[in-house]
Order: structure tokens, then C-alpha cells, then sequence
């Protein structure tokens, strides 16, 4: 084992120059105009020339400007709807015993081909925490964490419980969800 | 003075700081007994932010347990994440056959975590203590951790990211180009809060020599963590009881010598590069491979295999609906958080459910000292010492 208990330099001794507080002022004006001045220059340079990517501050205009989401970003649970225009669940129930704070219920019904759905199903947004144990337990990749994070809060606790129809969502507009859990998450590679 | 206030009759004055205090990130209350601006005695209340986690445990299968584990010590979500992981694969006796990559990414996310609770600490206390500038700073360079965090599991607090046996997801594409990158803008912010901070004539005066806490006490009182080794005590579990790759690797653990609240700033400020100089050495050597345990009692298996195989997706539906199965017995992995020894306590009796799940939360034993800590001071050095024990409420409370 590399590395040793090594002890900190608590013998911070104040020169004269130091002591006499004024220079330590416009020492730390110095800077905090390293900073403020770049920020306000870049800031007005990107406004004029209508470019935000040359704004050097870290803080972004929303909701005018958003920010990147990362692949991995678990947003509101969606249902995904197939490419024939059904949805992919087949109401196990898998989801609802994964849930820690049991948001979701669901029940299930046959298709006159024989194919299981959900008949009702339904997820209360106010009590979700958004923790993705609903899709890792989803064996029919029906249910995935969508990129959706805004315009989820309401007034109205009664609004957030979305019904099966709010939550059904074609997978087209899912495919950057659906391509990272199958590449990163889930896949054959990582056992 | 002191035949004055024989004559006036003046008596101490009690005074309730908190629950909620602008200064006291954190719910918590202190009843002060004061004769004028010193502190007589100081009694700490805890248990505003009590929400029954050890007993939620138990109620719910072994894997339901960490999205509550994140809620605990949230700047450093994953550090518990990964506690109560060891703990339980302790239990299945399976903590040798765990897979090197994961182990790496597991200390990878323990330092990263330990870096944005380091940023979040020392930011906040000198926000508190009137310098705002420089919470700017580390509240920046927090940001960029966690949009690392984030990159990697999908949540910048509430990361859920481990799992018994494995972990959620693997590292993202380009990881060690946007480390590299967050890293150069950490280190000059670094550089900048130290500049402005630790010769600062003010800042000295309020931290050095407050709160000060003798070796013999710390340890009669339980301190763990930086607050432990600011009073001279070279003790971090990383080195004493080495877990995940800690013995493998290169890297200082700075002591200090009073106890007092200097001493653990620059401890946390030091530990920042130190764990800044862990992930660099662990990127250059990150092995390739699977993340997961193959074991599909204990890690549900691929997708793939749920869709293809009948015996993965029988494995994958118990062990979604019963809880793994872990063997009767009970363990205990003490690991090293930001404040101090994190460990999970687990029982089984062999279900799907833990019978048990007690956590040892390192603020828990820091905030008990309180009173010793700030007796016969100011009331103004209340701050910087609460600052410095770092107590979060969702971890001391539970």
C-alpha cells in the first residue's frame, strides 16, 4: 500500500504585507475580477453576435436555453407504445412489485388474439421517485425512464396521476432511451 | 463586570437557535444558555428530519432498500449506495467473486461522491460564514462533478446506482475525456477558493482555534473522518481496513494537530486532491469486462437472456417479486464516507427482505460533541464548527 497519514501545513503564518489587509483585499478583487470581468465580456460578446455557446459563465437561460441531457438521465416512466400502434406491456406486473413507493397499478386484459395488455393502468407522478427499478424490472422493455423533466409539477396532486393514455408514448421518440439501456444497461456484455 | 451583574440580578439567557436557521444547513435545534455573547452550555436536538428509514427497509426487498440509501447522506449518495452493496454481498459471500471493473467503477463513484460533498461542505460553510464569492466557486466545481454523476447514472443526487452484485449501468462513452475536462476547470477553482480563503486574515480568525477537540475525546465520542484525523488520529478506514481497490492504490490522507475547525478545512481541502489523484490513477488502469456478478440469484440477468431463456426469466421474475435470497446471518462493512465510517448493519433470516438495516451514520457520533465542542465560546463560533461537523439531516436523522 502506497501512500502514507501525512499532515496538513496548519502553520499559516501571515507576512507583514499580509497583515496589513488592504493588498489582501485587492489581492482577492483581483480575483474575483478574473472572473466577473470574462463573464460579463463573453456574456455581452455572445448576446451581441447571438452565439450562447461562447458565454463563459456556467448558468444557462432556461427555459429559453436547455440544458443536455445525458443518455443515462431518468426522467418521467413512460409506456412505449410499439410500432404497430399497441402497447408493448403485457401487464405481469413486474413494475408494480419492483416499485419502492408502489406508485403504479395496473390490471390486466386479453386481446382477442390472445395477447395480454393493460387494461387500466396507472402511475401517480406526485409519489414517484423517479429511481428506474420499473424498467430494470420490465422484462418487455415496455416501461423506460423518458427524457421528460419539464412541465411535470401541478397545482393539483390529482394531476399528476397519468392514466394509461398519458403515458404511452410511440417508440420512435424513444429510440435514444431505448438504444442506451439496450447497449449499456441490460446487454449480454456487462454479466 | 463582575460586581455589576451581582447587582443587577441578571440571569442567562436562553436562547433557541433553529430548527430552521439560516445558518444551520439542516434541521436541527440548538437550546444555548448564554451570559451575554459566551456560550454556558449548548444542547443539540436532533430528529427533525426522522422518516423511519431503517424500519422502511424492512418492508421492502434487499434491492428496494437503495433508492433510500441515496437519501441518507445526499451529497454523497453513492458512498451509501456502495456501503449497503458490501454489506449484503458480505452476506451472500460473494465479495471475491466480484468482477474487477465493477469494483473500479464502484471507487471511481465513491471519490467522485466524496469530491462533490467535500465542494458542497466547504462552499456552504463559507457561504455561512459571509463569504459568498467563494461558494461560488466550489458550487461550480460541484456542478461539474455532478454532471459527471449524472453522465454515469442518470440522477445528479438520487443516483440509485448500485446494485447487489453489480451496477445499474456501466460507464458512458467518452467518461474519461469529460473527467479529464472537469478535472483542469476543478483544479483552478481549487486554486482560486484557496487563494481567497486560506490566508485570509477574517477566515482565520473565525476558524482557527474554535470548536477544538482533544485526541482522547474524539475518540471516547465515536468521531470518525476528517473531523477524527483534524485531532491527530491517523484513522481512515480506507487504510486501516482497506475495501474495494483502497490497498492497490497511491494516495495521502492528510492529519492534523489541534482538533479544531482550521484543521479539518484543510484536511477536506487536501482530500479533495487526493481524490482527485485516486480517479486519475484508477482511469489510466481501468480494466475492461462485465460489471455484474454471473449469478442470476443475485443479479437479474440480461435482457436478453430474460427474452430468450426460461430459466433467466423465472430467475428474473422471483427475484423482482420475492427479493433475492440471502443467507441467514449478519454483517457489517464499515467504509469511509466524507464525514466519517459508513456502514450498514444487515440481518437476514434468509428471505427476500431484510430483517435488519441499521445504519452508522458518521454525523450522528460529530454532532453529539457539539456542546463540548462550542462551550465557553461565541455564539458566532457555533457556525463555523457546525459547518465543519457537516451534519446532514437526512443521514444523522435517518
Amino acid at each position: 500500500m502506497a501512500g502514507q497519514y501525512k499532515k496538513v501545513n496548519r502553520g499559516v503564518t501571515l507576512t507583514l504585507w499580509e497583515r496589513l489587509y488592504i493588498p489582501e483585499v485587492l489581492r482577492g478583487i483581483m480575483i474575483t475580477a478574473g472572473h466577473f470581468f470574462p463573464n460579463l465580456i463573453s456574456t455581452a460578446k455572445a448576446y451581441i453576435t447571438g452565439k450562447p455557446e461562447q458565454r463563459k459563465i456556467m448558468t444557462i437561460y432556461y427555459p429559453e436555453e436547455l440544458p443536455t441531457i445525458p443518455e443515462a438521465y431518468r426522467g418521467r416512466p413512460v409506456l412505449v407504445r410499439g410500432a404497430d400502434g399497441k402497447e408493448k406491456c403485457v401487464a405481469c406486473g413486474l413494475c408494480e412489485v419492483a416499485c419502492p413507493p408502489k406508485c403504479i397499478s395496473l390490471t390486466g386484459g386479453m386481446r382477442d388474439d390472445g395477447t395480454r395488455y393493460p387494461t387500466t393502468y396507472t402511475l401517480n407522478g406526485a409519489v414517484c421517485i423517479f429511481c428506474g427499478l420499473c424498467e430494470e424490472a420490465c422484462p418487455e422493455e415496455a416501461i423506460v425512464m423518458s427524457h421528460d423533466y419539464q412541465n411535470l409539477c401541478e397545482y393539483d396532486r390529482s394531476l399528476m396521476v397519468y392514466d394509461k393514455e398519458a403515458l404511452l408514448i410511440p417508440q420512435e421518440k424513444l429510440t435514444r432511451r431505448l438504444d442506451y439501456i439496450r447497449r449499456r444497461m441490460y446487454s449480454k456484455c456487462n454479466y | 463586570m463582575q460586581d455589576n451583574r451581582m447587582d443587577l440580578h441578571t440571569e442567562p439567557l436562553i436562547l433557541n437557535m433553529g430548527p430552521s436557521h439560516p445558518a444551520t444547513h439542516g434541521t436541527v435545534r440548538f437550546l444555548l444558555k448564554m451570559d451575554g455573547e459566551r456560550i454556558l452550555h449548548c444542547e443539540t436536538e436532533i430528529g427533525y428530519l426522522h422518516r423511519g428509514f431503517e424500519k422502511h427497509c424492512e418492508n421492502g426487498t434487499w434491492t428496494q432498500a437503495f433508492p433510500y440509501t441515496d437519501r441518507l447522506n445526499y451529497n454523497s449518495a453513492i458512498q451509501n449506495n456502495v456501503a449497503y452493496a458490501l454489506a449484503a454481498e458480505k452476506l451472500l459471500g460473494i465479495t471475491d467473486k466480484m468482477p474487477d471493473r465493477c469494483t473500479a467503477v464502484r471507487t471511481i463513484m465513491c471519490e467522485l461522491a466524496r469530491l462533490a460533498d467535500h465542494y458542497t461542505n466547504l462552499g456552504a460553510a463559507t457561504l455561512e460564514l459571509g463569504a459568498l464569492t467563494a461558494f461560488l466557486y466550489f458550487v461550480e466545481a460541484r456542478e461539474l462533478v455532478w454532471d459527471l454523476i449524472e453522465s454515469v447514472c442518470g440522477a445528479r443526487l438520487t443516483s440509485n446506482y448500485v446494485r447487489i452484485g453489480g451496477l445499474a449501468t456501466d460507464l458512458p462513452e467518452g467518461f474519461d475525456a469529460h473527467v479529464k475536462q472537469v478535472f483542469a476547470k476543478n483544479r483552478e477553482l481549487w486554486v482560486e477558493f484557496d487563494k481567497l480563503l486560506t490566508k485570509n486574515r477574517i477566515f482565520l480568525d473565525r476558524m482557527r482555534d474554535t470548536g477544538a477537540i482533544s485526541k482522547e475525546d474524539a475518540i471516547a465520542y465515536g468521531f470518525t473522518g476528517p473531523c477524527l484525523r483534524a485531532a491527530g488520529v491517523e484513522y481512515d478506514v480506507r487504510k486501516a481496513n482497506p475495501y474495494l481497490l483502497y490497498a492497490d492504490l497511491d494516495f495521502d490522507v492528510p492529519v492534523g494537530f489541534t482538533g479544531d475547525n482550521f484543521d479539518r478545512y484543510l484536511i477536506r481541502m487536501e482530500e479533495i486532491n487526493q481524490s482527485i489523484r485516486i480517479i486519475e490513477q484508477l482511469l489510466t488502469k481501468l480494466p475492461k469486462g462485465p460489471i455484474n456478478v454471473d449469478n442470476p440469484a443475485v443479479r437479474n440477468p440480461s435482457k436478453e437472456a430474460v427474452k430468450s431463456v426460461m430459466e433467466s426469466m423465472i430467475h428474473h421474475f422471483k427475484n423482482t417479486i420475492e427479493g433475492i435470497k440471502i443467507p441467514a446471518g449478519e454483517a457489517y462493512v464499515p467504509t469511509e464516507g466524507s464525514n466519517g465510517e459508513v456502514g450498514f448493519y444487515l440481518v437476514s433470516t434468509g428471505g427476500g427482505k431484510p430483517w435488519k438495516c441499521r445504519v452508522r451514520p458518521p454525523c450522528f457520533a460529530l454532532t453529539q460533541a457539539m456542546g463540548q465542542m462550542v462551550q465557553g465560546a461565541f455564539l458566532s463560533d457555533i457556525i463555523p464548527t457546525f459547518d465543519m461537523i457537516n451534519l446532514i439531516g437526512g443521514e444523522c436523522d435517518r
